[in-house]
């Protein structure tokens, strides 16, 4: 035994202790409240989403005369095509509403104040990649919700002065869709941008690790007792038990509800009722209710605040001198989020 | 921990004490077992659905094709069917009892290593231009490392309905 | 929690895990044993029509329609009863079924809730009209000559003339008998609610909006309705799946006509079977043209191997092996840019052989036949082309005919018609307006022999000739067809005429009758009748 170890030891010199120490960092009590463990979900759901993606893109065939003939294959034909591809869609759509809430625990908390504010960029570029993610994968498919829904989405794109021809050129390979759009969006949804996000949570998970987390204490706690605990092994366990409880969830949401097949796009044919998957309602509403350009520009704006935040916050507090002023905002904030997306789901136009 | 707290401060007799570890260790061993075997079951049988996802379930030997009839074909004679998908099939007569075992339907896709091969009609012999391998007219090893391991050229399946020729071959177009 | 404990959790996590993959398995094998044809397709039954189909399903309720309906293609996808059957409490014909708003008639507009494209092809199409032949010959053959039809505002009824043995109660005679179970089920009756007074509440009354909503809502209170508050309906105009009947929404047309109520099959719908509850017989004898035509032939031979069941059933792509009518005059076909079926049948066809005189189908917008000769008024009027619906149906001959072919056919077949035209359909047109013009014969339909010899020729026998013409069968073309045209015209027309002018003659009406008898020369000299031996032509005379 201790001759393979030793063997080892000497071709890669990394030393156990040091690996655990480095790693074993101390988890605040405070992360023992399931709540707090929303961050390492959408990390989890990330990684089934790269192994299940790269399953799918065994068999799916990314032109549009053969993007939907492969993936109704992978559907009806492949052995599982259906559960993988269902996981997939299903895992997609945890990661972004656990990014969400994720978001809204860190802004509640205020957990993005100094000195992560640099944190909370990169994590609001983790959740633009995340939209972008769930958007261009859904356009692969290649149905006539999802063609509609990319061709609307650049058409919006065009409305940005300036820079949204060009964008709109550059999402679509050309004016309208055409024959390289497709290898396009999957190139963005298959490699740049899962690449993209495996770096910014490198840094962003480095970051956390640097400043440590943010700790927090609650009211039922005793100041006298230990304020850590182990990551190995008590924390990972609790890491192991959310990944279980997912991948369940993911499985009976699979068999449940599976993942069916619209009918083929149609260029031709627009549907009656034509809407974006349900983490865009908020966006599709607020741009039905302002025209064009001023939509998408108060658009960018929320954009703008939202990723600037930290240093706004600073500023307001400093200003209006009330402590709780993001809270208030944000309870707003979400309320109109939530008032948005049910309004779109709930009235066909 | 709390109930670890508790048990301190409870006053118990040394026997007993020692009986609760070892129950404690025995029960601490089956956690982490049935921790091992959980882990193992469930990401066991996911691997195994992957496996089954990854292998092709699509059948490639193709479909019943016709050929020829049997009346416009005498024996000696050999001619070449090119399948949909591409594959070049030789045909020939052997026999005349009118049944499929007259017929031998000669892949051209060498066994060694799945070169193309051809016919060479001044030398009588299918040859392979990888290695130098040669088959008879009957598709039998007569050189090269074909012969030296008795690889015979492979044969599609044929079979005679009607006095007409069907022969089994893909369909599906790669190009 | 203790670190034990959090390891059981897992253990126990692990395995269910494990067991919802057993799950996923049980699904998996579920799915190929019904690709493998081991087991039904599963059928969804929506919670919505759960109760429909557990009551409806038991053996003293109706389990035909749910057996029907497990096999559709809607039972797979989870379409139920009330999905089809649903109406608004404001619907006329609507009325609560334990606890579910429904109606019994499901409309094109019903249907249109799903299916838009279908049920707007479909109502711009000439099978939607097939409801409006009020006014027509047939109509009057079937409600005056063989039935009897009341004066305004009467009843269509008349008295038995003596007891019928068994059945004492038969005390009246329904005088429309005739055209509810013979036209009406064919080209569509006008559905009529009953009103508290026996007479039908139909669309006119009810005026509907677009949305299928009556307008007038002064004779809901006429309705009559059973005890449980349903609507009962006019029993002559319901049952009925004609095609272009006429619904109390305002739609037009029935699809289970051809989609068969409950299992709504396109398989069937594709099949010739399907046509020929309509085209058929000795006025329009399609489904039999059909049969005797090589298409039809190949058709009953490869049958099976036509991937009946394919979902798009796309010529080219899913079948090549003989057209059904489908085929040609509906069905998708791989030369056009998207392959799409049309549900308006008239897409493809360029003459119309329904008329006395064939008529070329350059169309208006609103569907008309446009009559106008003069080039540049037409060039206004004309919408739709006869010439691009020739061109559509091209398309789908070139799949197994090469353009010389088809062009040549095209040859035949116009040549055949204004053959048809030209020396039987417009001299007889022409004859008989003379008569009418020199009020020789009356101007009431069918009560003089030579209207029902005029009726034969073109009705019968002469649309025979040219729907034999136009879908290949020889024999409908000929013997059938111009063999008893020429026999009805010769034989029968020409010396009809001629003996009504001699007796306008010996009853004084001598004007009138050198009036017929000139036209008649007219035509009888025109190179195309000079066969006659003028000894033969004399003795007629």
């Amino acid at each position: 035994m201790n001759g393979v170890r030793n063997w080892i030891q000497e071709r890669i010199p990394v030393s156990g202790v040091e690996l655990a120490e480095v790693t074993n960092e101390p988890v605040p009590n405070h992360l023992r409240r399931w709540w707090f463990c929303l961050g390492g979900t959408p990390a989890y759901l990330f990684v089934v989403q790269i192994v299940t993606g790269i399953l799918l893109a065994v068999y799916y065939q990314p032109s549009p005369e053969t993007a939907y003939e492969s993936v109704r294959r992978i559907t009806e034909e492949v052995n599982y095509g259906w559960y993988i591809r269902s996981v997939h869609k299903w895992a997609a759509t945890l990661m972004i509403a656990s990014v969400i809430l994720h978001q809204m625990r860190v802004y509640f908390t205020g957990a993005y104040r100094r000195p992560r504010e640099i944190n909370w960029m990169i994590g609001m570029c983790l959740l633009l990649c995340t939209l972008l993610i769930g958007f261009t994968g859904y356009s692969l498919v290649f149905e006539q919700l999802s063609y509609w829904g990319a061709t609307v989405a650049a058409n919006i794109c065009d409305m940005i002065p300036f820079v949204g021809r060009l964008a709109k050129q550059l999402l679509l390979a050309g004016d309208e869709y055409n024959e390289n759009t497709v290898p396009r969006f999957y190139i963005l949804h298959a490699a740049i941008l899962p690449a993209t996000m495996i770096l910014l949570l490198v840094v962003h998970i480095a970051l956390i690790r640097m400043h440590g987390v943010s700790e927090l204490k609650f009211e039922d706690e005793t100041d006298d007792g230990p304020g850590h605990y182990d990551f190995f092994p008590d924390h990972f366990y609790t890491e192991l038990i959310i990944g279980l409880v997912l991948m369940i969830l993911l499985s009976v949401l699979a068999t449940v509800f599976p993942a069916i097949m619209g009918p083929r796009a149609d260029p031709l044919t627009t549907p009656e009722v034509i809407k974006p998957e349900w983490f865009f309602y908020a966006t599709f509403r607020w741009l039905k209710l302002f025209s064009g350009t001023f939509a998408v520009l108060s658009m960018g704006f929320i954009v703008f605040v939202m990723f600037t935040w930290p240093f706004i916050d600073t500023l307001l507090r400093r200003v209006t001198r009330i402590e709780e002023i993001s809270v208030w905002i944000g309870i707003v904030g979400v309320f109109l989020l939530v008032a948005l997306t049910t309004w779109e789901a709930l009235v066909p136009h | 921990m709390p109930d670890e707290a508790q048990d301190a401060h409870t006053d118990l007799s040394a026997a007993e004490n020692a009986d609760r570890t070892g129950r404690r260790r025995v029960l601490g061993r089956f956690a982490s077992f049935l921790m091992v075997s959980g882990l193992a079951a469930g990401y066991g049988m996911f691997a195994a659905l992957i496996g089954r996802f990854l292998y092709p379930n699509r059948d490639f030997s193709g479909v019943w094709q016709f050929v020829t009839d049997l009346g416009g074909f005498p024996v000696g004679q050999s001619l070449l069917f090119r399948s949909p998908r591409g594959q070049q099939v030789v045909i020939s007569r052997l026999k005349d009892d009118g049944n499929a075992g007259d017929f031998v339907a000669l892949s051209s896709i060498c066994p060694h290593l799945g070169c193309q091969v051809h016919w060479e009609s001044q030398n009588d012999r299918f040859f392979c231009p990888c290695h130098n391998g040669a088959f008879d007219a009957a598709g039998q090893p007569l050189s090269g490392p074909p012969k030296d391991d008795n690889q015979p050229l492979p044969q599609f399946p044929l079979k005679v309905e009607n006095n007409l020729l069907f022969i089994q071959a893909g369909t599906d177009r790669l190009a | 929690m203790q670190l034990r404990t959090k390891r059981t959790v897992i253990g126990l996590l692990g395995l269910l895990f494990m067991l919802s993959l057993v799950l996923v398995q049980a699904l998996e094998v579920a799915h190929r044993r019904e690709q493998a044809g081991l087991a039904a397709a599963h059928v969804i039954v929506p919670a919505s029509s759960q109760s429909c189909v557990t009551c409806h399903g038991q053996p003293q309720q109706s389990p035909g329609i749910v057996d029907h309906w497990e096999d559709s293609t809607h039972a797979q996808k989870g379409v139920g009863c009330v999905d089809c059957h649903r109406a608004d409490p404001d619907d006329v014909d609507a009325f609560t079924h334990y606890d579910a708003v429904i109606a019994t008639v499901v409309t094109p507009l019903d249907c249109s809730r799903c299916h838009p494209k279908e049920y707007q092809e479909f109502e711009g199409s000439h099978h939607a009209k097939g409801g409006n032949i009020l006014a027509s010959l047939d109509n009057f053959l079937a409600e005056e000559v063989e039935g009897f039809r009341a004066d305004e505002g009467g009843r269509h009824f008349f008295n038995p003339h003596s007891p019928t043995p068994g059945r004492p109660e038969i005390d009246e005679v329904n005088g429309m008998a005739s055209a509810f179970v013979g036209c009406q089920q064919c080209h569509g009756s006008k559905v009529g609610l009953l009103a508290t007074d026996g007479t039908a509440i139909t669309v006119d009354d009810l005026k509907p909006d677009e949305s299928g909503k009556p307008t007038n809502l002064a004779v809901l209170d006429k309705l009559e309705k059973d005890e449980d508050g349903r609507p009962k309906f006019h029993p002559g105009t319901w049952p009925n799946t004609g095609i272009g009947r006429i619904n109390l929404d305002g739609s037009l047309g029935s699809c289970s006509a051809c989609h068969s109520r409950h299992d709504f099959s396109p398989r069937r719908a594709r099949q010739p079977e399907n046509c020929g509850k309509c085209h058929l017989g000795p006025d329009h004898p399609q489904k039999e043209i059909y049969e005797e035509s090589k298409h039809g032939v190949a058709f009953r031979d490869l049958k099976e191997h036509m991937n009946l069941d394919a979902e798009n059933w796309v010529l080219g792509q899913d079948y090549t092996q003989a057209p059904t009518c489908a085929t040609c005059h509906m069905s998708a076909h791989s030369r056009q840019g998207t392959p799409t079926v049309t549900h308006d049948a008239g897409q493809r066809i360029s003459w119309s052989n329904r008329p006395p005189v064939s008529a070329w189908l350059d169309t208006d917008a609103e569907g008309k036949i446009v009559t106008e000769t003069d080039p540049d008024v037409r060039r206004e009027l004309v919408v739709h082309t006869a010439e691009q619906k020739r061109m559509n149906m091209k398309q789908v001959c070139l799949h197994c005919h090469t353009n010389d072919y088809v062009n040549s056919f095209y040859k035949q077949y116009d040549d055949f018609v204004v053959l048809y035209n030209e020396k039987f359909a417009k001299p007889g047109q022409a004859i008989m307006a003379e008569l009418g013009k020199q009020e020789l014969i009356t101007s009431t339909q069918f009560d003089e022999e030579i209207e029902w010899t005029w009726f034969y020729l073109w009705h019968h026998e002469g649309r025979r000739a040219r729907h034999g013409a136009s879908m290949m069968a020889p024999d409908y073309s000929h013997w059938h067809g111009m063999y008893e045209v020429a026999e009805r015209f010769y034989i029968e027309l020409i010396p009809q005429a001629r003996e009504i002018a001699a007796h306008a003659a010996k009853e004084g009406k001598q004007e009138q009758a050198d009036a017929v008898n000139a036209v008649i020369d007219e035509i009888l000299a025109r190179p195309e009748h000079a066969w006659r031996k003028p000894e033969e032509a004399a003795d007629e005379e």
